[in-house]
């Protein structure tokens, strides 16, 4: 076994760290350790002169390991394994201790923190030893992609896929395409018509020689990784087998159902009605009330099962605009109509919205302001001698009145919630759910549209309610990055994985339950359990959960952990002492 | 209280003269500029807001109208021009109408034919008045030198006329007021003790006579407190000296320049036609925001006054100069004029805001030792 030539790297990270650590003393004591060869401390490590430090001493020194201690591995691990990979080594001869997180900021006492920094120092000297050269390994892609959901961000996506010439095939579980989108009659904020848009992009998917479409299909179950997928689908009684590189979800959401807020009466009233509802009267071309007469007083109330504690938390984004939306089209169409709209807070973030709500302002719209958290609004059966069907009670706030509304027609701003069969769609596709079932993206700023699941991405409504713009917008991102993928051909995979050694596995199957990405089968001839290292992320559950030892985790071997628990011991018994 | 939103409200105020209906967003920036808007009775936000939402109730018992005066800081600093200035304008009109019981306010408000027809009609009366009952015109002067005056309008059937005007106008406006002390305080069920109404009671007189809220509103080198005092002091000494020192006043001997009664007449003519020209000029000229807005009630209010003001001189200047005929038309017209100008704007319009506003400062003080006294009714031990 070649000698082991380690480097020491004490970041002082301006001030942040030698503020409170004795970085030169911990250089110092280190060098002392068995292996180290050359133990420094410098201003920025990261910096361009503190990585030509690291590759020039590994050059000079012949080190053939390196460690570093300064900030987070989350922030400059892949940094410095760079400085290794350009100085010849192997970047996963390193490790990294991290002085800055977890010990000058958190810690006011400079003589414990000194301690406390060489006793983590120590252990990934110790930890470094151990570690072994690992290969970069990447897998074919197949330029199909399969897409979930056949709403406008399924559309999107099929026809900026096929349009590059890559097969698509448009799983949707619906007769027809088209979505929520279709069921609208105009878009906001410059209330253009839904249809023609739509329309015309389902006529396009539908005679796209790329794009195969499977109406009234959902699919069941998904095999493979990524650039390798498969599944089984059952059309017209027979089974197709499809194979696939990539995976776009855009199941979108459901309108909320109200049929249990009691206050809103929603089905006691035949005049309250839905957003989609008004939606179909509009398309129909008529706004008639039950009793087929044109509505004198239209109540538009906001925030139904959105931003309420006993419905759903969030904000489904695009009721407050349609809510205008309403309010145009009723003044065009019943110019005398008084209408009300009863809002919580009134949101108009996108472009061109805020500018929809000043122009609907100057239009006669009364705007109503209640509390949406304790004081909701009330919808009571008017007395006989009314002019009108309804009387809407409410705590208004910005007079600061009890009021009663007289309506006879109320649209409900109904929000929009997850479909049923979320939870089952995120386990055929492998992804996770957040708490309001919506399907959780790989990083919620960095990375909207990704998933931790290499080649599954999530566009649309099904990762969080979003407008017509926000869904093509994602649609089209998600498309970037598959067509990325498919142009190389090829994409690395994790090489930190889980690797199985037959000859001590027992085939018990515990690694297979405990696997969070269904990496993990079991070979029946060998009766043993093997890992597809094209879907293993290395999170180390099934070595920890292998009764036998048969697991082991690359980079994270017995060995690697021991040594780092030892080096931290070492110098942490001497920190009880002070 | 659940109060009924009045759809039909809206659209009675713009009859009434409002400006525009939908600006107004409820930033409060207006409540927060204007130097009369007080924590205990915060405007303009709040009653445009009851307007906006057609809150009947709630405006009708709202006098914070009333206390602006309308500087224009609001609609100034209003960042969607929605004008509240010119809306707390309209809202007095609005309130002036439910005030009056007798319905005639709304009708000269919102139907200008009938306002003229009133004023004219009244005006013919007076005239056919002199035509068929007065004395024959005499030519003649006094040994003295001085007009007939009293010969052709004796005192004691002017001031029978006088009196009997000051008494149906000072009844019609007095029910006016008791209604809409019905309206503020007894609707909305203000519970207010004997003895606040007594010990409020100093605020009427004081704010009629210095009118010291308007101080307030003349920042930036303004001038409209003081040229208003002038026009609303010369009146009232014009007024008064009319009515109760008639005899002392309509003489046919011409007095030296330095008689009191030639003094006091000299100080209204010059407040009066102070105060009016500047009016007149500023509401030509419209540029500040308290003269931007005038509805026809406004201008008629000023016409009427400006030419009784200026018929008053002429009738001054040919009596002096012993010229009897120019001295009696100037007088049947002088009188033409006067009598529809009090009998109409004082009961039924603008000028009713002379008794509207003490009283609405009096009304407001007693709501708030009212809800005061609930205060620390509520804090004390027996309430708990």
């Amino acid at each position: 076994m070649e000698e082991i030539r380690i480097g020491v790297y004490i970041c002082w990270c301006g001030t942040n760290i030698s503020r409170m650590v004795d970085v030169e003393d911990v250089a110092r004591e280190l060098s002392e350790m068995p292996g180290v060869v050359i133990s420094k401390d410098y201003k920025y490590m990261c910096s361009d002169p503190g990585q030509a430090l690291i590759i020039k001493d590994i050059k000079e020194h012949k080190l053939n390991r390196v460690v570093v201690s300064a900030c987070s591995p989350r922030i400059h691990e892949l940094t410095f394994r760079k400085a290794l990979e350009n100085a010849g080594l192997n970047p996963y001869m390193f490790q990294m201790a991290n002085i800055r997180e977890q010990v000058s900021w958190v810690h006011d006492d400079r003589e414990k923190a000194t301690k406390k920094a060489k006793a983590l120092v120590a252990a990934a000297i110790n930890r470094v030893k151990w570690h072994e050269s690992l290969d970069k390994r990447t897998v074919s892609i197949n330029p199909s992609t399969l897409v979930i959901g056949g709403g406008i961000a399924g559309i999107t996506a099929a026809l900026e896929l096929a349009d590059t010439g890559s097969p698509v095939y448009l799983i949707e579980k619906t007769t027809e395409l088209g979505g929520n989108m279709a069921k609208i009659d105009l878009t906001f904020p410059y209330l253009n018509s839904a249809r023609q848009i739509i329309q015309e992009k389902i006529e396009r998917t539908e005679h796209h020689p790329n794009i195969h479409i499977f109406k009234n299909t959902v699919v069941d179950e998904i095999f493979g990784y990524i650039g390798n997928f498969n599944s089984i689908i059952g059309q017209n009684g027979s089974e197709i087998d499809l194979k696939f590189g990539n995976i776009v979800v855009a199941t979108g959401l459901k309108p909320f159902d109200p049929s249990g807020l009691e206050n809103y009466g929603y089905g006691k009233f035949p005049d309250v009605i839905t957003s989609l509802e008004f939606e179909k009267k509009l398309l129909s071309g008529n706004i008639l009330t039950n009793e087929g007469k044109d509505p004198e007083n239209v109540v538009i109330i906001h925030c139904v099962g959105s931003r309420n504690r006993s419905e759903h938390e969030y904000c489904s984004r695009t009721c407050c605009m349609t809510a205008l939306k309403y309010a145009n089209q009723l003044r065009s169409a019943i110019p005398d109509a008084n209408i009300y709209q009863a809002y919580a807070d009134m949101r108009a973030f996108g472009k061109g919205c805020e500018e929809l709500y000043t122009s609907t302002s100057r239009k006669g719209i009364m705007f109503l302001m209640f509390d949406q958290q304790n004081d909701l609004p009330v919808i009571k059966k008017a007395e006989p001698g009314d002019s009108c069907n309804m009387l809407i009670e409410m705590n208004e706030k910005l007079s600061g009145e009890k009021i009663e509304i007289p309506a006879d027609m109320v649209i409900l701003m109904v929000g929009l919630e997850a479909h049923e069969d979320a939870k089952k769609i995120s386990h055929t596709v492998g992804i996770s759910l957040d708490g309001n079932s919506f399907f959780m993206e790989k990083h919620p700023k960095l990375d909207p549209v990704a998933t931790t699941t290499s080649g599954v991405y999530v566009v649309g409504n099904c990762q969080a309610p979003k407008d017509i713009p926000d869904t093509i917008t994602q649609a089209k991102a998600a498309t970037a990055r598959i067509m990325g993928t498919i142009k190389q051909g090829e994409v690395e995979v994790e090489v930190i994985t889980a690797v199985v050694n037959e000859d001590i596995c027992c085939g018990c199957q515990t690694c297979i339950q405990v696997c969070p990405y269904t990496a993990i089968t079991y070979d029946v001839v060998k009766g043993v359990s093997v890992v597809n290292e094209a879907i293993c992320k290395g999170c180390g559950t099934c070595g920890s959960a292998c009764p036998t030892g048969a697991i082991r985790s690359r980079h994270f071997t017995d060995n690697q952990i021991l040594s780092q628990i030892k080096g931290l011991l070492s110098k942490s018994l001497e920190l009880k002492e002070v | 209280m659940i109060q009924r939103v009045n759809t039909d409200l809206k659209k009675d105020l713009l009859k009434l003269g409002v400006k525009d209906w939908n600006e107004c967003f409820h930033c409060g920036n207006c409540t927060a500029i204007c130097p009369l808007s007080e924590n205990e009775l915060l405007f303009p936000r709040k009653v445009i807001r009851q307007a906006q939402m057609g809150l009947e109730t709630s405006l009708q018992a709202n006098v914070s109208p009333w206390m602006c005066y309308y500087c224009g800081e609001c609609s100034d600093t209003c960042p969607r021009d929605a004008n509240p200035g010119e809306l707390m304008m309209s809202l007095r009109r609005y309130l002036t109408s439910i005030y009056d019981w007798t319905g005639l306010s709304r009708l000269f408000y919102t139907n200008k034919y009938m306002e003229f027809a009133a004023i004219i009609g009244l005006a013919i009366i007076v005239i056919l008045l002199f035509a068929i009952w007065g004395p024959p015109l005499d030519p003649s002067l006094t040994s003295e030198g001085g007009v007939k005056i009293n010969s052709f309008a004796p005192i004691k059937w002017i001031e029978l006329g006088d009196w009997s005007m000051a008494v149906v106008v000072g009844a019609l406006l007095i029910s006016n007021i008791l209604h809409m002390f019905y309206k503020v305080i007894i609707k909305p069920g203000v519970k207010i003790p004997l003895t606040t109404y007594i010990t409020e009671l100093w605020k009427l007189p004081t704010h009629f006579a210095t009118q010291a809220k308007f101080r307030k509103c003349d920042a930036k080198g303004k001038f409209y407190w003081g040229a208003h005092w002038l026009m609303m002091t010369g009146y009232t000494v014009m007024f008064t000296m009319i009515v109760v020192f008639l005899p002392e006043f309509q003489v046919e001997k011409v007095n030296d320049w330095w008689h009191w009664q030639r003094l006091l007449g000299y100080y209204s003519t010059f407040g009066l036609l102070f105060g009016l020209i500047f009016v007149i000029i500023g509401r030509i000229k419209q540029n500040n925001q308290i003269f931007k807005f005038s509805h026809l009630s406004d201008w008629l209010f000023i016409i009427m006054l400006f030419l009784t003001t200026i018929s008053g001189i002429m009738l001054h200047l040919f009596r002096v100069g012993g010229m009897p005929y120019a001295t009696y038309y100037t007088y049947i017209a002088h009188i033409a004029i006067l009598i529809p100008m009090i009998c109409i704007e004082v009961p039924f319009s603008k000028w009713s805001h002379l008794a509207y506003r003490p009283f609405a400062i009096y009304f407001a003080a007693l709501k708030k030792e009212a809800k005061e006294l609930e205060y620390k009714t509520n804090l004390s031990p027996e309430a708990a």
